[in-house]
């Protein structure tokens, strides 16, 4: 096994609404390597947002550690502060996030928009064009999101987040929007581009089919189930 | 879904829509309050300057024609006219009417006259005129009403038509000319004027807001709009619905908008009623039977247009619909033709065409010349954070048009306006300082002799230092020119000797030692009216009638005049010739060392009479400043009421902008940005919309004040004023805007705190739009 680049313990997250307590995730452990594929799964409301979100810091858990990239955050930890932004850098140079839609900036195109991301993640912009190529999009670089499909739009966050070399990818529903055949050729170009560039994959979705594109599988349908 | 059809099916086809189309405001009530809110708002600013605009312009109109010919017969001995004046007057056969000023002991104050005393003033002259109309109008009541009114203080003054001649007046009285303050006739057409022209800009920028808030709400309504096609539909009911709709709103809140206004024009009312009676010697009367019809159709008419316009010009629209460098290029064309019908606008119907121009060029071009600008620099930026932050700027703009453009018209007016007042204000002060030069003022009664008084004078001066003295003499002189012997009238002020106290006057135009040139008797000097009505200046010389035989004097200079339409010459009293008729003669004093006291008693025995009628200097100059202070306070304080209606629009409308793109700045936070970071750029943007407005609202605003000092004083009354600018007021105007870009950056920085739902299209309704 390789080493692990991501480890979960005793994860725990409850929202409160009105004045009651929704739990949403508890006491969840797991571990991820580096280069591996996990595929989350559950029913709606089961919660996979709320851990990707997790795991990027957006939001903060109420119990649990989460060690990545050397990194360690302890819940509730007395800095929260440092934690926040501790999160940040990593998000800033080593986890890329893809959601469903509204990826990139409307009013950048599709390459200003790679060129931004990478830049940020202080990557050599200079790639940016090669990425939307490699993504299949290259010819259409100059165009505005709003100005190509939604499948063009997703390969372009994929781009994007190619384009910073990031260590790890949490992927929310990328394809959701998208239909099969659309949503297939996502699929595939995510699954192949990660393989060669051995980062890891965090993908949550309720499509079976895209699960099964993971090496690992977590159904957050059962609290605390690898 | 399961409902729909029945609901749609033919036994509800009338109902069904309207229902679907409320539904919106069901969900966002606020939204409805808003665009109500304003339609108030903008109804009750523009009715209450339109209320008190009428009212000053229906307060001047009647007493102008009512003291057309201001003359008055008074008593030699300066004692108070009584009744038995006015019987012994009558039967000696002179032409007065009473005119009976009369304040009572609550309320303001009152004139009574006596229509039947004035027909003698003959038909067709300014007074039987007014007086012929029925008098149940305030402030003026019959004479023998006011008599009966338990007053604080009362006055009589009996007027007399100009025919009248002094020769014609049986022993022991004199005619005088008849003004209680300063003549000021041209100074208050001038101010409504003013008045009107602000409530014509307050009614653009309102409809502009209320464009905003109004296709707002129709942006968020357009999935519905969709729904609603899709069901089948036809566009055209859906817009007569939506016509309706904002018909029924406008209705519903028109009405307390109006009553609002006339409320606050009641008010302001009391302040400005004092102003005007202060200041142009005009009581205000209030509940004229203004209807409530006009301003009503106006707002109605105003909304209608704001809202349903483009609906209205929907097929001229597509006809006619430009591409956008066409489009820059027709504004670039209406702010150049405005420019140039301004400054060589001819009358001023023009001006204002003029202005109208300019403002249309001017508010097409700014919010397209700022985004233009930011995509400008967006291209040109190496840093993609730049580039992001400038390309948001031209988005940003695009969708703030309409209250950006209405922030950038108040910001000009609030400028303009100021610029205007506190020039009036600085101008008069100025004015009023050099024609108040002397401490006292003291009337030479009639049938004495003023020179025993100036000799009186001239043995003290060696004798008391620091006495500074000279006397006045006023009359009426005829221009004439080549073609024309008999030209107009004009006033003529002489003053003797030509010494220090007027020395001091600031000219406008001046040959080389102007003074020592008027005490000399080489020339005259003339007020600005009448340089300019005649064409007249320095180098020229005017052919002046001041007794018998005209004589050409040389223009020595042109001093400023303000608040009186009629030319004047200044000369050296020295050189009137001894047939001149004079009118009123007074001596202004500063006594110096001598003491007042010591001088009213010398002239009180020189001329044997016991009161004299005298004024001081301060009483006078705190009266006038006093009433422009109240005078300019109100204007301000309707300006800066739509400066702030404008701000907090802007204000409403950035907060839904940045809602609506929330997604987008926390995406920032998504890609590794601190909160903080994303704060700072949230902070940059806003001050860079309101900035570059404020900075562009500047030369707009500069170009009105120039256009209301230079084009439309002058064309409208025959003097300008001196043009100036207060750069404390803008850097105070740029704190206002600073401050309404933090107040945009942090509502926004709150938003970006809470969570945001990812929205489910790029559309321009979920804040994609580019
Ligand atoms: N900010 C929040 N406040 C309160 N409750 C929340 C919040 N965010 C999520 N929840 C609740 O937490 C639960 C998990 O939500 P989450 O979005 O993680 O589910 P999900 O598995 O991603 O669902 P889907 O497949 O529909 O995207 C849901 O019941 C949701 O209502
Ligand atoms: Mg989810």
């Amino acid at each position: 096994m390789t080493e692990s680049l991501l480890a979960v313990r005793g994860l725990s997250k409850h929202f409160v609404s009105g004045n009651e307590t929704v739990p949403v995730i508890e006491k969840l452990s797991f571990t991820l390597g580096q280069g591996q594929s996990l595929a989350l799964t559950g029913r709606s409301g089961s919660g996979k947002s709320t851990l990707l979100n997790l795991l990027c810091g957006l939001e903060l858990p109420d119990a649990g550690t989460i060690v990545l990239h050397d990194r360690v955050f302890e819940a509730g930890g007395a800095a929260a502060r440092r934690t926040v932004t501790a999160w940040s850098t990593l998000r800033r140079q080593h986890i890329g996030v893809v959601f469903q839609e509204a990826n990139l900036m409307p009013a950048l195109s599709l390459l200003e928009n790679v060129q931004f991301r990478a830049q940020l993640a202080g990557r050599d912009p200079a790639n940016s064009e090669d990425w939307l190529t490699r993504l299949g999009i290259g010819e259409l670089a100059q165009r505005y999101p709003d100005q190509v499909s939604g499948g063009q739009r997703q390969r372009a966050a994929l781009a994007m987040v190619f384009a910073m070399e990031p260590a790890l990818i949490l992927a929310d529903e990328p394809t959701g929007s998208l239909d099969r055949h659309t949503s297939d050729e996502v699929a595939r170009v995510l699954f192949d581009l990660q393989a060669r560039h051995g980062c890891s994959l965090i993908l949550g979705t309720h499509d079976a089919e895209l699960a099964a594109g993971c090496q690992q599988r977590l159904d957050l349908g059962h609290l605390n189930a690898v | 879904m399961k409902g729909l059809p029945s609901l749609f099916s033919p036994t509800f086809p009338a109902l069904f829509l309207p229902r679907a189309l409320l539904s919106h405001y069901r969900r966002h009530p606020l939204q409805l309050l808003a665009l109500a809110a304003m339609i108030v708002i903008a109804t009750m600013l523009w009715t209450g300057m339109n209320h008190l605009t009428s009212q000053a312009r229906a307060s001047l109109d009647q007493s102008e024609r009512a003291v057309a010919q201001r003359q008055q017969v008074v008593r030699d001995d300066g004692r108070a006219l009584v009744v038995e004046d006015f019987v012994s007057l009558r039967l000696a056969g002179v032409c007065v009417m009473p005119w009976l000023e009369v304040t009572p002991e609550t309320g303001s104050r009152l004139v009574g006259i006596d229509p039947l005393a004035a027909h003698c003033f003959g038909a067709g002259t300014g007074a039987s005129q007014a007086l012929d109309q029925p008098l149940d109008g305030k402030p003026f009541v019959d004479v023998h009403a006011a008599a009966s009114i338990s007053a604080r203080d009362s006055h009589l003054y009996l007027l007399t038509p100009e025919t009248t001649q002094t020769t014609g007046l049986p022993g022991g009285y004199y005619l005088k000319t008849f003004s209680a303050s300063p003549d000021t006739g041209e100074l208050g057409d001038s101010f409504v004027l003013n008045l009107e022209a602000l409530g014509v800009l307050v009614l653009l920028i309102t409809a502009l807001l209320l464009r905003s808030v109004y296709l707002l709400g129709l942006a968020q309504r357009r999935d519905s709009f969709a729904l609603l096609h899709r069901f089948g539909v036809p566009p055209g009911r859906v817009q007569r619905w939506l016509a309706l709709e904002i018909l029924a709103l406008s209705l519903v809140s028109v009405v307390p908008g109006v009553w609002l206004g006339r409320w606050l024009a009641a008010g302001l009312g009391s302040g400005f009623g004092e102003a005007l009676d202060g200041l142009f010697d005009i009581p205000l009367y209030a509940g004229q039977g203004q209807g409530w019809i006009t301003p009503v159709l106006v707002m109605l008419a105003v909304v209608v247009i704001a809202c349903l316009g483009d609906l209205l010009l929907l097929r001229f629209r597509e006809r006619f619909s430009l591409p956008l460098p066409a489009r820059a290029a027709l504004a670039i064309a209406l702010l150049a033709a405005g420019l140039a019908m301004a400054w060589l606008a001819p009358s001023l119907p023009w001006v204002f065409i003029a202005v109208a121009l300019v403002f249309a060029g001017a508010g097409w071009l700014t919010p397209a010349a700022i985004a233009h600008l930011a995509l400008w620099r967006a291209g040109r930026s190496k840093a993609p954070l730049a580039r992001w932050r400038f390309r948001e700027l031209a988005v940003l703009v695009r969708r703030l048009t309409l209250p950006l453009v209405a922030l950038q018209f108040a910001l000009a007016m609030v400028l303009a306006v100021q610029a205007l007042v506190t020039t009036f204000e600085d101008t008069f002060d100025r004015w009023l300082g050099q024609r108040l030069e002397a401490a006292y003022y003291i009337e030479v009664p009639s049938r004495t002799d003023g020179h025993k008084a100036a000799a009186w004078l001239t043995g003290q001066q060696a004798s008391a230092p620091g006495l500074q003295w000279h006397r006045v003499i006023r009359g009426k002189a005829q221009l004439a020119d080549a073609e024309n012997p008999g030209g107009p009238q004009v006033d003529v002020l002489a003053v003797a000797p030509v010494g220090s106290l007027v020395r001091a006057w600031a000219l406008l135009e001046a040959a080389v030692q102007p003074w020592g040139a008027l005490a000399s008797g080489e020339g005259v000097m003339i007020n600005e009216q009448l340089a300019r009505r005649q064409n007249l200046g320095v180098g020229d010389s005017v052919q002046l009638t001041l007794g018998a035989q005209p004589r050409a004097l040389p223009v020595l200079g042109v001093y400023p005049d303000y608040g009186r339409p009629v030319g004047e010459v200044l000369l050296n009293a020295a050189t009137l010739p001894d047939n001149f008729d004079v009118r009123f003669e007074s001596l202004s004093v500063t006594p110096g060392e001598l003491g007042i006291t010591q001088v009213t008693s010398a002239l009180e025995q020189i001329w044997g009479v016991n009161e004299l009628s005298l004024r001081d200097n301060g009483t006078i100059r705190e009266l006038a400043t006093g009433v422009f202070d109240q005078t300019f306070a109100l204007t301000r304080a309707m300006t800066l009421l739509t400066l702030i209606l404008a701000a907090s629009a802007l204000l409403m409308m950035g907060w839904v902008f940045f809602s609506a793109r929330a997604w987008y700045f926390r995406l920032l936070v998504v890609w590794g940005m601190q909160q903080r970071e994303v704060a700072g750029q949230l902070l940059r943007l806003a001050l860079l919309v309101t900035g570059g407005i404020a900075v562009l609202a500047l030369p707009l605003g500069i170009w009105l004040t120039w256009v209301l000092v230079h084009r439309i004083n002058p064309l409208a009354f025959g003097w300008s004023l001196p043009m100036a600018v207060y750069p404390v007021f803008w850097l105070e105007l740029a704190v206002l805007n600073l401050a309404i870009g933090l107040s945009i950056a942090a509502l926004m920085r709150r938003q970006l705190g809470r969570p945001v739902v990812a929205p489910v299209s790029a559309s321009a309704l979920m804040g994609g739009e580019r």
